[in-house]
Parts: structure tokens; C-alpha cells; sequence
């Protein structure tokens, strides 16, 4: 600044005394005009100088005011910071959660058919074998993939005809919210229990009876899960509403036999859901699966075939009920669903050596269930289901299909214990009259317990 | 062209900038899962903020479903506070599923209470024959007022970060709550002081905090391991400590159930007190402050 200062000065009397080189004579003149021209020069020196500081305070507050508000800024607009952990994370979270399920069952019948009337019946929906058994043993391995992915695989070691296999029961991805996919959207990829109706994608060892109603074991063979994708997504609403639907390869049941050409198979699903006070929730659903066969789905042992489409229609809906809300040592829960199926296509039943016998009609069924928890870790329950078979044509009269009028129906009921949420031991008895003259009274122990992580369960 | 471009432009920023004004006016959205944090994000958050609680002083926060009411709660949420330490296991999982981004596990949105918060009861070893363990430690870490400043200090951080417009204020209102909290606290340690080594037994372990804070001694637990219900043999194990200790009440909260504690006082001159444990525990503890005024006056009426 000073050095700014006295360049100035100099300049300014260098400029001064040229223009005042040629004046001679007077000395006292010129002394006197000097003496003028400093005392000028000196009042501009300082005019000048007090100008330029004027300039250099007024540039310092415009930078101290540039840096306070940059100080403003920082504070209103923190960073979004990531939430730190505060804690050390103990457990083997990088690890996927690994749970086994064990499942075992005693059963007794008292007739030596199980057959039901009517209808078209899958491997898993026939009846259970007799004696010891170690039905379905559940392996599951699941975790976040990255922070966008989820991934799941269940498989099921099971009995078939004499032999231990390993049923791929789920093997999906799914998408995370780190996605960015819009908030309550959900995509889903590989195998894995489609969402419809109730029951179908809970694990059947969640499941409040030993089997699975009537309706399910013929119109899903238990369970539908098929290859494919699905999305869902859960509206913005104030109470609880989600739609969501698949496309599928279409080779499980009420489908099989695709070639792999083309989606076979597609379902759609709308639900709502709330609470009544604080006591009751309520959640009812709809659901339609569609598509078909296109090379032939095998049943009833094989005998069994059918080249065609199929609609399957479900109406569903849960209700619970606990003190204030406290679901710990009291809970009553009614829970049902409804079926409609309609089937166009060609039959054949190899041992009435009907061949190829167009069928277009439709078939019924529903089940109705309740369970009270009466105390912390006891709970009984009731449950009926009925079944109403197709009328056949008549190349198809004396076939598996002909129900000859009959309606199947099974009383069950079943008392379990549960020691804690990771082990329950369960009796259930069914009255199953299935078929004409067919009434079998069945005895069923079972034991469902985990070890490892296990998954929470849904609603 | 150019000016289709320019006014497309400005009617999109015009848009935003409405969209902007709406959000900042809207209250933020508070899930939390447990009573006790949504009347701390009231305390902090003040009008700015919306807060919903998952349960109620009467539900056990272990056990309850992941309801539909829930899911379409914790979708619009824009942070969640819970306690963690696995204390929502059972539930919160299937619910974080349906929900936004900004929520999920390591999100600003995500506040697990007990990372904040020095843990009492941290197993040395874990098997779940030993009942119902959490690795982590003891997760009903609210009933000592002082983790209800940690934890209030980081809500004010995340309410900050996710409403920043407001950050003053909830900065504001937080240090009102501390000095409002701290004063409490020395009056109830001061109030409290006779409380100190006065022998209880409890029913589970979720008021480990409360006793720890104002210096109790917990002799005895009717559950013979956490989570799993008293046996008959258990109980009479019990009672005997009951004689030969000096233990002056079984202390549990409103949503335990009361199974084997009438046994117990009908046998041995001891009182069956219920304290709230959380927010509207009972018909006087509407907010945090008087949820330890209530607590304190019920556990000196055993001495």
C-alpha cells in the first residue's frame, strides 16, 4: 500500500516538474510556485491516498462478507453425512444369514386312499405318506448383495418316491430402495413363492396347520413358485394399499411342460389393509394367475395330462384380534380364501384311455381357519375346507376328473406348543371325506424348529 | 425454439420451486418405533415434525406384526427412530422393505438409539439356549434420562440434516431440551437418593436402565432366562430369595403380563408395582419428564 503510494507521489511530481522546467529567474517566484505546487500536489497525494483506502476497506468488507456467508451456508446446509455407527459391528453382517428348518411328522390314516374326486392333483398335493417323516428340511441362505440387491435361496430336502432330493424351492434377487426405484416399489427375479392370495408366499413351516387347506393342494400343488419376475408397489395412500404383478415361465403347477418360448404365464395382485382401533387388523386381496400349458402338465401319478389354459381366480382375507394390541399372550386369527378356476383345454387319462377330450369349465373351492393364542405359548385352531369339481364331458366320465357329483371336504383341527420362536410342536387331527365312501380320520405330530438366522414373519 | 426451450425452462424451475416451498412446509414424517422417541422428536422437532409410534406402552416392542397399517406408516416415513439392538427384529425388517431410501440402514434417515448410548447387559457369550439374547446389549436403553440427551442430540442432527431450513431451530430446541433435561435429572437423583441399593425383582429385563440409574439392586428376574415364560419351579426359587433377601417390590411395566407375580405377593410381604416404562405408561406420564417423575414416586412408595 505504501509502496503504491509513493510511486504515485514521484510520478506526480515528475509530471510537475517537466511542466515547470522551463521557468527560470525569479527564485523567489519560484520558490513561492514550488512551494504552491507541493502543498497542491500534497493535498491530491492525500485525496489520493485517502481514495485508495477508501477502495482497499471497502474491497475487505466485500471479502469479509463473502466469507460470512459462506460461513452461513456451511451452517444451513450441512452436508448429508452419512449416518456413522457408532458401535462396532459384532456380528458377521458381510456374511449371508444362513437358517435351517427342521420338520418332521408322525402321520396315521385310516383308509388306504386319499384320493380326491374330481380333480386334477399334483405330487406335492397329495396326500402324505403314513409314519415317520422328515418332511420338508428347509436350508435358506439370504443377504443384502450390495445396496441395491437382495438375494434369497430356500431349498427343501425332501422324499420323493423312495429317494432323498433337493427341491429349489426360491432362489431370487430382489431390489433394495438404494435402488431408486420410486419409494414402495419392488422388483423380483428368479424363483420364488408368487404374491397370490394368502398362503402362497408364506413358507409352509409359517403355516398354522400341518397341511395345506384342500383348495391349495389342487388348484397350486401346494405352492406356486414358478421362474419369472415380479414387481410390486405400495401406494402412497394413508392406509395400507399395494398392487403389483409377474410374468412366468409357466412350468409349476396349475402350468408344466413349457418349452420355454415365449411368458407362459402372468398374474396381478391388489391388497388393502389396516388396523380397526387398536385391537383389530384387518388385510383383504385379490389375485388372478393365468396362462398355459403348452406342451402338457402332468398329474394324478402321471395318469394325467392336460394341453390347455387355465385362470385362476383368489379372493383372500386375514382379521386379528389381541388385547391392546399385545399379540404375547393372547391372539385370535380368522383367515380365507376362495378359488375359482377355469380350465380350457384337452384332458387324457391314461387309464380310461381318454385321449385328448376338450373340457372348458369351471371348479370351486375355499377354506375358512381360525387360531386363538390362549396363552404365551399355547394355541388351538379349527379349519374347513371344501372343493366343488368341474362336470366333465362324457369322453371323460369315469376319468380322474369325474367327481360324479361329489363335493371333497376336510375338518381339521390342531393344538401346538410353542416354546419359544424358534421351536413348536404341533397335533392336528383331519377328517377328510374326499371322495365317495372315502372318510379318513388322520393323526398328525409334528415338530418345526430353527436354528440360525430366521427370517421375520410376515403379517 | 430457443424461446419454447427458455420457457420450459422457467416453468420448470417455477414448478420445483414450487415443489421446494411445499416440502419445506410440510411437517417432516417421523416413524418411530417405540413411544418413548416419538415424544423425543416432538420435544426436539416441535411442530416442524410429524410423529407416529409403531406400539404403545401396552404392546411388547419385541412382539409385535409387521401389520399393513405399518407398512403404509413407515413408507411416507422420512426418518425412523428406533431403539435397535435387534429389540425390533421381528418386525422392522419387513417393514424397512416397502420403504423409502433415505430410511434404510445407514441412511441419515436411520436412527438406531442405541448406537448413541452406552449399553448395560452386553452378553459374554451367546447361545440361544440362554434365551432371548441380544448381542448388542440391553435395548430398553430409554429409562436412563441420560441416554434421552445423547440420543436427543442426534436426532437433532438428522432432523438438521433432512430439514435444513430448519436447522436453527431444531438446534434450538434441542439445547432447551438438554438444560430442561439435566435440571430433571439432578432433582430426580436428589429426590431418588433413599432408592439407592433398594432390593426389586423384576419380570424381564427391560428395566434394567431405570434400576440402574437410580441405583437399585435387582436380586432376582421371574423369567428364569430372558424371554422365556416363569416356571413353577423357577418361581419357587424366587420366593425363597425373596425371604432371605431384603427385596421390597417385583417391578415390571404395563405390557408384561402379571403371571406368577400374584403368587409371589401372596406368599411374601412384597409389593407388585407396575411403573410406566414408556410415554402414557399410565394416565400420568404424558411426556418423557413426568415418565420419570411417575417412575420415581411409584418406586418409593415400596420403601
Amino acid at each position: 500500500m505504501k509502496k503504491l503510494s509513493f510511486l504515485l507521489s514521484l510520478f506526480l511530481l515528475g509530471g510537475s516538474f517537466t511542466a515547470n522546467a522551463g521557468a527560470t529567474g525569479d527564485v523567489e517566484a519560484l520558490r513561492a510556485e514550488i512551494a504552491a505546487m507541493k502543498a497542491a500536489h500534497e493535498e491530491r497525494i492525500m485525496m489520493l491516498e485517502a481514495k485508495l483506502e477508501e477502495v482497499i476497506v471497502a474491497k475487505a468488507a466485500v471479502t469479509t462478507q463473502a466469507a460470512a456467508s459462506d460461513n452461513e451456508v456451511a451452517l444451513t446446509y450441512a452436508p448429508k453425512r452419512p449416518a456413522t455407527n457408532a458401535r462396532r459391528v459384532k456380528k458377521n453382517m458381510f456374511n449371508p444369514s444362513i437358517g435351517l428348518v427342521f420338520n418332521g411328522v408322525y402321520t396315521q390314516h385310516e383308509t388306504a386312499e386319499g384320493e380326491i374326486a374330481g380333480f386334477a392333483v399334483g405330487h406335492e398335493g397329495e396326500r402324505g405318506g403314513e409314519g415317520f417323516a422328515i418332511d420338508h428340511t428347509e436350508l435358506n441362505f439370504s443377504s443384502t448383495i450390495d445396496d441395491k440387491f437382495f438375494g434369497s435361496m430356500t431349498a427343501a430336502i425332501v422324499k420323493h418316491e423312495g429317494k432323498t432330493e433337493v427341491e429349489l424351492e426360491e432362489a431370487f434377487i430382489q431390489t433394495l430402495p438404494g435402488l431408486g426405484l420410486p419409494t414402495g416399489a419392488t422388483l423380483k427375479a428368479g424363483r420364488f413363492l408368487a404374491t397370490i392370495g394368502y398362503l402362497n408366499e408364506h413358507h409352509e413351516h409359517t403355516d398354522d396347520f400341518t397341511d395345506r387347506p384342500l383348495p391349495y393342494r389342487v388348484f397350486l400343488d401346494g405352492t406356486y413358485n414358478d421362474d419369472g419376475i415380479q414387481a410390486s408397489y405400495v401406494l402412497p395412500t394413508d392406509f395400507y394399499a399395494e398392487i403389483g404383478g409377474g410374468m412366468f415361465r409357466g412350468d409349476d403347477y396349475p402350468f408344466g411342460g413349457s418349452d420355454g418360448e415365449g411368458i407362459d404365464a402372468w398374474s396381478a395382485f391388489a391388497r388393502v389393509g389396516g388396523d380397526i382401533g387398536e385391537k383389530q387388523s384387518w388385510r383383504l386381496g385379490g389375485s388372478v394367475l393365468s396362462g398355459k400349458s403348452t406342451t402338457g402338465r402332468e398329474s394324478n401319478h402321471e395318469k394325467v395330462s392336460f394341453l390347455g389354459e387355465t385362470d385362476l381366480y383368489i379372493a383372500d382375507a386375514r382379521y386379528t384380534w389381541a388385547p391392546t394390541g399385545n399379540s404375547t399372550n393372547q391372539e385370535f386369527a380368522l383367515q380365507g380364501e376362495f378359488f375359482w378356476k377355469t380350465e380350457d383345454g384337452l384332458y387324457s387319462d391314461t387309464e380310461t384311455s381318454a385321449s385328448n377330450v376338450l373340457m372348458d369349465d369351471s371348479s370351486q373351492g375355499w377354506y375358512l381357519q381360525g387360531t386363538y393364542k390362549f396363552a404365551r405359548n399355547w394355541r388351538f385352531g379349527a379349519r374347513y375346507s371344501e372343493l366343488d369339481a368341474a362336470n366333465v364331458p362324457t369322453g371323460l366320465i369315469g376319468s380322474h376328473l369325474d367327481g360324479e357329483g361329489y363335493d371333497p371336504k376336510a375338518y381339521s383341527a390342531m393344538f401346538d406348543w410353542t416354546n419359544s420362536e424358534f421351536s413348536r410342536v404341533r397335533f392336528q387331527y383331519n377328517r377328510e371325506e374326499l371322495a365317495k365312501g372315502q372318510n379318513d380320520d388322520q393323526f398328525m405330530l409334528q415338530y418345526i424348529m430353527s436354528i440360525g438366522a430366521h427370517a421375520a414373519h410376515k403379517y | 425454439m430457443r424461446k419454447f426451450l427458455s420457457k420450459t425452462l422457467l416453468a420448470m424451475s417455477a414448478a420445483f420451486l414450487c415443489c421446494a416451498s411445499f416440502s419445506a412446509t410440510a411437517a417432516l414424517q417421523v416413524f418411530a418405533c417405540e413411544p418413548e422417541w416419538a415424544s423425543l422428536a416432538s420435544e426436539i422437532g416441535g411442530d416442524k415434525v410429524k410423529t407416529f409410534s409403531a406400539t404403545h406402552a401396552r404392546q411388547d416392542p419385541h412382539y409385535i406384526k409387521a401389520r399393513p397399517s405399518l407398512m403404509s406408516k413407515v413408507r411416507k416415513a422420512d426418518l425412523i427412530v428406533c431403539s435397535g439392538a435387534d429389540l425390533e427384529i421381528g418386525w422392522l425388517p419387513l417393514l424397512l422393505e416397502r420403504a423409502g431410501a433415505g430410511v434404510q440402514r445407514g441412511m441419515v434417515g436411520n436412527l438406531m438409539a442405541y448406537e448413541y448410548v452406552p449399553l448395560i447387559e452386553i452378553p459374554t457369550s451367546i447361545d440361544r439356549s440362554l434365551g432371548d439374547i441380544h448381542p448388542d446389549g440391553n435395548p430398553h436403553i430409554h429409562l436412563n434420562p441420560r441416554n434421552l440427551i445423547l440420543v436427543g442430540k442426534e436426532l437433532a442432527n438428522r432432523l438438521a440434516s433432512i430439514d435444513e431450513v430448519n436447522a436453527v431451530f431444531y438446534e434450538t430446541r434441542y439445547g432447551q431440551f438438554e438444560a430442561k433435561m439435566n435440571q430433571a435429572i439432578e432433582g430426580w437423583l436428589s429426590d431418588g437418593k433413599e432408592l439407592k441399593g433398594m432390593q426389586v425383582i423384576t419380570k424381564h429385563k427391560s428395566l434394567s436402565y431405570l434400576i440402574d440409574f437410580f441405583g437399585l439392586e435387582e436380586v432376582s428376574s421371574l423369567e428364569p432366562r430372558p424371554g422365556l415364560p416363569p416356571t413353577s419351579s423357577h418361581l419357587a426359587r424366587v420366593l425363597e430369595s425373596v425371604s432371605s433377601m431384603n427385596a421390597r417390590a417385583i417391578v415390571r411395566a404395563p405390557y408384561e403380563s402379571d403371571r406368577g407375580v400374584d403368587w409371589i405377593v401372596s406368599k411374601a410381604n412384597i409389593k407388585n408395582l407396575v411403573v410406566p416404562y414408556t410415554v402414557n405408561g399410565d394416565d400420568e406420564s404424558g411426556d418423557l419428564f413426568s415418565l420419570f417423575d411417575r417412575s420415581l414416586a411409584i418406586l418409593k412408595s415400596a420403601l
